[in-house]
């Protein structure tokens, strides 16, 4: 399908019609700073009203990431007594979700390849082969804390089914997907002209030029000065403020570590295996049950998180653990920032 | 990533689910260890020495637990389960006739193809004996694949000291050299005395064809390669097994991790030229 | 019916909501009553025991008179599981520990204050060995509901072991300290959630005590940024976390 125009009052209307197909999650408004009425929160929800969708959000807590792998997720459940006979719950239903920015749609693209790799996990594949995702693109950086360009998450290539692009009063929609052309055939839209084309063009442009990159260095360089950074005093001064309080692992679009336990119902009758999001942050999270902490250390465990980040995963996954979405920093109470701690090993020895 | 990718993951059967075993022997080894004999209920394990498996106490939960019997044995696999925690202290209840859960098996388990025609170390200090063993027994029924055999085993006490019987066995043998040894004797213990590097001095190492393989908890392990190393042993041939918080097994959850390393699909084996360049290792 | 495990509550200094928030468990309660037998609820029914197999304690120790009750409790009990934020860590209770013992008396007896004697606020683990802790003010339903579950199969509850940033982050919210709040959730054990505080909008005041190994130097760093003294410090993590090391040396 060819690139279509959607005019901004079309689109109250256009998602009705997607919430008749499926659920739709898209930010809203969560709460107004009361000292600075300019000052929005905005979260991701499952909208039960086409007008709460805000694709004027600019950050939320947490990301998409969520609907595509719950924060709690029950993976098998069995009977108590004779026969337990496990069974795996895999649990999904379409959704789309709408208005995901360049830097949330990497973050996804990167837990498919980690839930994909070796050993594929059908609890979050199944979740995320019945996800449609329309993409929002972003005109200028969300605050200081986002570093996206830098991390190469500002023009995603795929990972998407349709693509909006804010142009004034209307949105630019390219679709990607069969499915996106699917959606698409529920909105009122007319095709893109010349104008419309060049409008397009004019907002990549002008979009190049109001971000702008925070390392000293190119991405590629950094798994590289990581590990020259490994013996380094940094790790243990930036500990010192740190809470090992898990928000940024929480808070992070590609984190995808996870706890699993057993859940018994009251009567006894029936238990089910849970995971949760975990945090490699947290004390307990290397212990054994012998009682040895692989990593006990509040330093060596902030280095593992910003290695992982930076080096892992990339190691993993292909692709860089980072999205440059500064949510970590924005949650953590004692600032560490991942993208100071990356311009910071880059002079440390 | 494609769709039809997708698709594919989701209808493979989940990697969390259990398959059903029933324990068909029992035996508390010591206070705190516990052996089981399982039979699967559905299709036979299929598993190579110094693999491990997810044990399911239904209502309880999953601990990882290194098989302890060699495939050479037959079909029935055997663990060797320390209580200290939730799962492995509910196992200590539970008795032939019992059902339990089982994942795996999990991990790449040792290198016997390497090791053909190789001398063979064994250093197993405590519970490190439990994977160890796997090996040994593999080692000892294809006997004629190997070269020289040496085992080493070592314990706190005489009553920690785990398949005291086995060891007894293997003692007998003539085309195997055993030697154990305890930290802390008690009354009735007539062997070596002291930590188990004490035992080095009784064996003739040839460094150009022996395989080392170390397990046992960390101090004992630094302490091993330390004089493996003196021996003349490469770092590529010195062996161990490596102990890590695991939930998934499959190389997702995280808690095994060390720098890019999953433990669960990695290792849990690994050589000691591995492991020095982790760092964290051990 | 002999079989089935018997299970008391007791209270000692407190304001009994923890009880009533076991009793908000409603029909979640009745699989339990199956399962065991409740011989003792002061705020639900009459009777007693000679022996108890679980019994749950809330309130701190304030009195040589609770002294002795908890000593007695604690003989007739097979699993002591103290009960709420007063039994668990002394609770508000021990915001006294920090006054004049005889200004405490006189402001709450008057002139019968030599009639009451007290002492030093603790927790129950201070006198007797607890076996499962309960955090929270007050408890949380769910949690009560999950440690009598691990009671009745005879496993080990873990209490979670994690600050209340992880559970605040999953609900969402947007961080207090953000705002300029100072908030106790990043040293304070989870457990509270779906109900926390700031989930309403409302700091965390510590009550269910601190998490294992909080950075509480960063803690005071942080706050000393948002122009908090010492003192404004120390009276955030006193209304909860009432040091009771400093009691047992009191006492």
């Amino acid at each position: 399908m060819l690139p279509q125009v959607l005019k901004t009052s079309d689109l109250g209307a256009w998602v009705e019609a997607l919430m008749a197909e499926s659920r739709v999650a898209a930010p809203v408004l969560k709460e107004t700073n009361v000292s600075d009425p300019t000052d929005l929160k905005f979260g991701w929800q499952y909208v039960p009203d086409p007008a709460d969708v805000r694709l004027d959000y600019t950050v939320t807590v947490l990301g998409p990431k969520k609907f595509l792998w719950p924060p709690r997720q029950k993976l098998v459940r069995y009977n108590l007594g004779a026969g337990a006979e496990p069974e795996a719950i895999i649990d999904h239903e379409p959704h789309v979700l709408l208005g995901v920015h360049p830097c949330d749609i990497t973050a996804i693209a990167t837990l498919d390849a980690a839930f994909a790799k070796d050993v594929p996990d059908p609890h979050y594949l199944a979740r995320r082969s019945d996800t449609a995702i329309i993409g929002l693109d972003c005109g200028a950086p969300c605050d200081e804390s986002s570093f996206c360009l830098d991390m190469g998450s500002l023009y995603p290539e795929s990972g998407f089914d349709v693509m909006l692009t804010p142009l004034g009063d209307a949105y630019f929609v390219e679709v990607a997907t069969q499915l996106g052309e699917a959606l698409v055939e529920a909105a009122v839209v007319r095709p893109a002209t010349k104008q419309d084309m060049e409008a397009h063009q004019a907002f990549a442009e002008e979009k190049r030029s109001d971000f702008h990159y925070k390392l000293p260095y190119e991405l590629k360089y950094l798994p590289e000065i990581l590990d020259a950074s490994y013996d380094s005093l940094v790790w243990e001064a930036i500990a010192r403020q740190c809470f090992s309080c898990g928000s940024c692992n929480i808070a992070c679009p590609t984190c995808y570590c996870f706890d699993v336990y057993d859940e018994v119902e009251v009567d006894l009758s029936k238990g089910c295996r849970v995971r949760r999001y975990d945090s490699c942050q947290l004390d307990p999270f290397a212990e054994v049950a012998g009682g040895e902490n692989f990593r006990q250390e509040r330093a060596s465990r902030l280095r593992h998180r910003m290695f992982r980040k930076g080096k892992y995963i990339l190691e993993q996954t292909g692709r860089v653990g980072c999205v440059g979405c500064g949510r970590c920093e924005r949650a953590c109470v004692a600032g560490i920032s991942i993208k100071d701690t990356y311009v910071q090993i880059a002079g440390s020895r | 990533m494609t769709q039809t990718d997708i698709e594919k993951g989701a209808a493979a059967a989940s990697p969390y689910v259990p398959k059903m075993a029933r324990i068909v022997a029992a035996d508390q080894m010591t206070e705190t260890e516990r052996f089981f004999r399982l039979e699967m209920e559905g299709e036979p394990l299929a598993y190579e020495p110094g693999q491990f498996v997810g044990v399911t106490v239904f209502g309880v939960g999953e601990s990882p637990i290194s098989i302890c019997s060699s495939p050479t044995q037959g079909e029935r696999i055997e663990l060797t389960i320390r209580s200290v925690g939730l799962v492995t202290g509910a196992l200590r209840t539970f008795e032939a006739g019992d059902r339990l859960g089982i994942r795996g098996p999990f991990g790449n388990g040792f290198d016997t193809g390497a090791m053909k025609g190789q001398d063979v170390l064994f250093v197993a200090g405590g519970l490190g004996l439990a994977p160890t063993r796997s090996l040994i027994r593999y080692v000892l029924d294809k006997r004629e694949d190997f070269g020289k055999v040496t085992i080493l085993a070592g314990a706190r006490e005489p009553n920690l000291l785990l398949f005291r019987e086995e060891i007894a066995e293997w003692v007998e043998r003539s085309d195997a050299d055993t030697l154990v040894t305890v930290n802390q004797p008690d009354k009735d213990w007539k062997g070596n005395v002291g930590v188990i590097t004490r035992l080095f001095k009784q064996v003739e190492i040839d460094p150009a064809r022996t395989c080392a393989v170390i397990v046992g908890p960390p101090v004992m392990f630094k302490f091993a390669v330390l004089e493996a190393l003196a021996a003349g042993v490469p770092e590529h041939r010195i062996i161990c097994s490596l102990e890590r918080h695991m939930k998934c097994g499959v190389g997702k959850c995280g808690h095994c991790q060390i720098r890019g390393v999953y433990v669960c699909r990695d290792g849990p084996v690994f050589t000691y030229e591995q492991v020095k360049r982790l760092r964290e290792g051990i | 019916m002999a079989d089935k495990p018997t299970l008391a509550f007791f209270s000692l200094a407190c304001c009994e909501g923890c009880q009533l928030q076991v009793l908000a468990c409603e029909e979640k309660l009745l699989p339990i009553l199956e399962k065991a037998d409740i011989v003792r609820f002061r705020e639900a029914s009459d009777g007693d025991a000679d022996h108890y197999d679980v019994t749950f304690v809330e309130g701190s120790i304030v009195t040589a008179h609770d002294l002795e009750r908890i000593k007695e409790i604690r003989a007739k009990t097979d699993t002591l599981v103290a009960l709420g934020a007063c039994a668990t860590i002394a609770g508000v209770n021990a915001v006294k520990n920090f006054q004049d013992p005889d200004d405490v008396a006189a402001y709450v007896y008057g002139d019968k204050k030599e009639w009451f004697p007290h002492i030093a606020a603790r927790p129950l683990k201070a006198e007797v060995p607890v076996d499962v802790e309960i955090h929270g003010c007050p408890i949380n339903s769910d949690e009560f509901l999950e440690v009598v579950t691990c009671l009745l199969m005879g496993k080990p509850y873990r209490q979670p072991n994690y600050p209340v940033c992880v559970d605040c982050k999953l609900a969402g919210n947007v961080c207090l300290w953000n705002k300029g709040i100072p908030c106790l959730g990043v040293v304070t054990r989870a457990g509270c959630a779906p109900l926390m505080c700031p989930s309403a909008g409302h700091k965390c005041i510590g009550c269910r005590g601190l998490v294992d190994n909080p950075n509480t130097q960063a803690a005071k760093d942080v706050m000393a940024e948002f122009g908090l003294t010492v003192d404004d410090v120390l009276r955030e993590f006193r209304l909860f976390q009432g040091i009771y090391d400093e009691v047992a040396k009191e006492a």
